[in-house]
């Protein structure tokens, strides 16, 4: 902890030491008026902290000991300290009020890109039926961000940008920001071996510790700020600056539809990891949020109402597009709809997966004896 | 000289010790005794023991959730339920501290104790009522232990909607508990303002009563007047919960920022019923301690007021990203500017006090010294969230926690502790171990720094409050403030066995140990039952001028010139009458 904390007074002359990287138009602003606040703060506590040590040393007297003085007021001088810092203070609303207004005067022409919130995790409309839970965006250009929640409220904040709005459902709540630095992109070799290392390990991809995403580019933390439940802290995504549109179309056109030659229940197996349905269903039979995938499809499921019903494509359909009409005994309503953000393929392949993954479909039994083995 | 500093040929005043028929703590004996009482000393001890319980309790929690965050991952609980864990531990801790411990430790716990005698009264005005609020904290405590042994509340302290309306935990019982413990707090209030504003003594005027009533007083106008609303946000809550009535919840078309404004107009003038009182406190330690009359006495009781009727105009701080329109954003920005003047004055009167003073740096002494300096980093650091370009980056963030812990802790936690260890030989009639509560303010000092000041850090490099789980870069400054949080545990353990100790071996205190003017110091240490044989002569309470040190018998007393009774002779002829 000692080295530790001589790192953080070595760094304490560097940029970093303050703020992640300035990644957007508004960082450098932002960092200045922070930086002007921290310094007046300074000026006025030094010599206060001063006068505290130095009055109890200089004044220190033993017991029975009178005071050099009697004076109960002065008033000039009380009327001066209570007003001349007022001066500051107007100083800093005025900038901080300006600033912030230009924060929220989206620029005519910025591109616009729908987010939905949900527990716990983010969806990114790319407009034709391509989502994708990261942001990817172009460099240089304003970029507006319509938001919606699906349950409770979230808060989208990027601290490169240093950019937040809150998610309030029940109404659309934007935010806009024109980010200055482009991503890199890692050398295809690393993406390889990385990509490869987690297959072998049969890992999800480890953003934290690979420090950029499975397509191979650097990224800024996405997180949700806005407490929101259990997985609270795992609500987070990652923004990418793309250097040029072509780069940012290809990103977008690789995972625009199922690609040919991917199977259904291949590509249903990717919809789950990325479309947030992991982060409440398991595969392996553990009780999260919502009921385990696992042999779920082909099995009678019993409901709050008492009812009961047969796990089929139309029951999976229904729930995936309106999840608070069945609800299953022993969970709460709390699933987001996912209507009007997956299309019919995508629905077809999810069910297409769920069947592999279940003993009680008919091509699924022997996959899942298999991997039982 | 064997007798201190005291004049020759002056007349000493001191009222000596109680006898054991006298003693409030032993006047009547029994378990009975003490839970109908009407006395409000022993309402006020019973407060200090039920606020200190609360606290260890909420401060464990808090040592906990510290621990949990060594590690990126989380080292405290682990699997699936480790989120859930955390949530709850979190909750918690927020709601216990606010609402079992920083909302009447000062006013309940030492307001009860001193508010009379500071009066040269007997008791409150109505001391029965004091008994009720008493008994609904109790109450109040038991739902909340309910929620946390039902199933586990996790909405956070402020229970947003509509996280708060669908969640399968127990909100309902949680915020019956809260609703209960604010008629606790306007009982409390209530009584407090017809006190100060009916039973002063003759001479004492408003401008002759020690700060700490003119706090007292700001603080229960505040309790009054906004805690009925948080009644109201708790019940339409729970309205809404089990009713659905569509005021909260969009779903029922309801609009969650709504909960926000209603939660916010009672929590935000809250956060001056946490405060303002700690003005108070200190205002007295400083003069006291510094033997010095106070600078600025109007200033002071005036910036009181002021805080109390700006602190309601303020709440919409809490919600600069939720989504208001930029014209109400930027309004309640220029309104929290306004609110830091008054706080920055008292700061600048407490220097100015010191300045010249006879400065005794006793254990109350070392804790206010301890508060103006911690104060002054959360009031500074307030200007980077009332800002509002810098608060669109630090909004939520841990700078937003470590700004308001040093308000709460620094602040009013350091207060407590300075007023406890004041007022500590007026309670109990013992001195305690001076040594072991100055090393106890060291302590706390620095593992309070230790703590807190990496969280800036932290919130600047933009890590989000509430997080169970974090980005292992953030890993280093999270190690750091749980060691602190460690030597702050072991400060406040410090402070514990200094107290306890000295109720046990203490050397019985004299009426005035510290050397003060005000009424409460000139009964016996502890006070009679009945606080005054007969109204006091009331002084001016900062005219430190005949306050001279015994030195022989280690006390502060008040000295007079002997006066003779004139005429000396008796008249030979008695008056007709």
């Amino acid at each position: 902890m000692f080295a530790n904390a001589m790192n953080l007074l070595g760094d304490l002359t560097e940029d970093y030491a303050f703020f992640p990287e300035k990644a957007s138009t508004f960082a450098q602003d932002n960092d200045w008026l922070f930086m002007f606040i921290t310094w007046t703060s300074v000026l006025f506590f030094v010599p206060i902290a001063g006068c505290l040590v130095w009055f109890s040393f200089k004044y220190g007297k033993p017991k029975g000991g009178k005071a050099e003085s009697d004076v109960s007021h002065n008033t000039p001088l009380e009327l001066a300290w209570s007003i001349l810092p007022s001066f500051v203070l107007v100083g800093m609303f005025v900038l901080g009020a300006k600033a912030y207004l230009d924060q929220r005067s989206v620029p005519d022409g910025a591109n616009e890109i729908g987010i939905q919130a949900f527990k716990w995790g983010w969806t990114v409309d790319y407009g034709g039926g391509v989502y994708h839970p990261e942001l990817h965006i172009l460099k240089d250009e304003p970029v507006k961000l319509s938001m919606r929640s699906s349950d409770v409220i979230h808060s989208l904040y990027i601290p490169a940008f240093r950019a937040k709005k809150d998610i309030v459902p029940g109404r659309y709540n934007y935010m806009w920001f024109k980010p200055t630095v482009a991503s890199e992109k890692v050398s295809d070799e690393e993406l390889a071996k990385a990509l490869k290392e987690t297959k072998d390990l049969g890992e999800e991809w480890n953003f934290d510790e690979r420090q950029f995403t499975p397509d191979g580019y650097r990224f800024y933390d996405l997180y949700c700020t806005e407490y929101c439940g259990t997985n609270h802290s795992e609500m987070q995504t990652v923004v990418v600056v793309h250097e040029t549109l072509e780069d940012l179309n290809a990103w977008i056109k690789k995972y625009s539809a199922r690609p040919d030659g991917t199977t259904p229940a291949e590509y249903g197996a990717l919809l789950y990891d990325r479309r947030g349905c992991k982060s409440c269903h398991s595969i392996d039979g553990t009780k999260m949020v919502g009921p385990s995938f696992q042999n779920l499809y082909g099995r009678q499921e019993a409901m709050v109402t008492g009812e009961s019903f047969l796990a089929d494509e139309n029951y999976i359909r229904e729930s995936i597009l309106y999840p608070k009409a069945k609800v299953v005994a022993g969970y709460q309503p709390v699933m987001p709809s996912y209507k009007g953000q997956l299309s019919d393929d995508d629905i077809y392949s999810i069910v297409e997966w769920m069947k592999s993954i279940s003993s009680n479909a008919a091509g699924g039994a022997e996959e899942a004896a298999k991997t039982e083995e | 000289m064997s007798s201190g500093s005291i004049p020759p040929g002056s007349v000493v005043k001191d009222p000596g010790f109680p006898t054991k028929q006298e003693n409030y703590l032993t006047n009547s004996k029994g378990i009975l005794s003490w839970m109908f009482t009407l006395d409000h000393k022993r309402i006020g001890v019973m407060y200090l023991v039920g606020v200190s319980l609360a606290f260890l309790f909420a401060g464990i929690l808090a040592l906990l959730i510290r621990y949990h965050l060594m590690e990126p991952d989380g080292k405290l609980f682990k699997g699936a339920n480790a989120n859930n864990m955390y949530n709850q531990l979190f909750t918690l801790h927020g709601a216990v501290m606010v609402f079992l411990f920083i909302i009447p430790s000062i006013p309940a716990a030492l307001g009860n104790f001193l508010v009379p005698v500071m009066l040269g009264a007997k008791d409150v005005a109505f001391p029965r009522l004091n008994l009720a609020s008493f008994y609904l904290w109790c109450a109040g405590a038991i739902f909340f232990v309910a929620a946390l042994f039902g199933t586990g509340l996790d909405t956070g302290w402020t229970f947003y909607t509509p996280y708060s309306t669908t969640t399968d935990t127990s909100v309902i019982a949680a915020t019956m508990g809260a609703f209960i413990l604010g008629f606790s707090s306007i009982f409390t209030g209530l009584n407090f303002i017809v006190t100060i504003n009916t039973m002063r003594p003759p001479g004492m005027t408003w401008f002759r009563m020690p700060l700490f009533l003119w706090a007292t007083y700001a603080t229960s106008i505040i309790q009054v007047l906004a805690t009925p609303v948080l009644g109201i946000t708790l019940l339409l809550l729970i309205a809404e919960r089990t009713l659905h009535i569509g005021i909260f919840d969009p779903e029922f078309n309801g609009d969650p920022v709504t909960y926000q404004h209603f939660f916010w107009f009672y929590s935000h003038p809250a956060v001056y019923i946490m405060i303002l009182p700690a003005f108070g406190i200190i205002s007295d330690l400083i003069a006291v301690h510094s033997h010095k009359r106070i600078f600025g006495y109007r200033f002071i009781a005036y910036s009181s007021i002021a805080i109390a009727l700006l602190g309601f105009l303020v709440w919409g701080h809490h919600m600069f990203t939720a989504g208001m329109s930029p014209m109400t954003t930027i309004i309640f920005s220029a309104l929290t500017f306004t609110v830091s003047v008054p706080s920055a004055i008292k700061v600048f009167n407490w220097l100015a006090t010191m300045y010249k003073g006879s400065i005794s740096l006793t254990t109350p002494m070392c804790f206010a010294l301890a508060f103006i300096f911690l104060f002054t980093i959360g009031g500074l650091t307030g200007l980077h969230l009332g800002t509002l370009a810098t608060d669109m980056h630090l909004h939520d963030t841990y700078f937003v926690v470590a700004h308001f812990h040093y308000v709460m802790v620094g602040g009013t936690l350091v207060a407590f502790l300075g007023g406890v260890f004041h007022w500590w030989p007026k309670m109990f009639g013992k001195m305690y171990s001076e040594a072991g509560g100055r090393l106890s303010s060291l302590i706390i000092f620095i593992g309070f720094n230790l703590t807190f000041l990496p969280q800036f850090v932290l919130g600047s490099r933009g890590m989000p409050r509430r997080y169970a789980t974090y980005d292992p870069e953030f890993a280093y400054l999270h190690q750091m403030s749980t060691y602190g949080a460690m030597l702050l545990g072991i400060g406040l353990l410090t402070a514990l066995v200094v107290l306890l100790h000295s109720l046990f071996r203490g050397k019985d205190a004299p009426a005035n140990p510290w050397g003060a003017a005000t009424l409460e110091w000139q009964c016996t240490s502890p006070p009679p039952f009945y606080n005054f044989e007969r109204a006091p002569v009331v002084g001016d309470p900062y005219d430190f001028s005949k306050i001279e040190w015994d030195s022989e018998n280690e006390r502060y007393v008040t000295v007079e010139p002997e006066r003779e009774t004139v005429p000396e002779e008796k008249p030979a002829i008695q008056p007709a009458h």
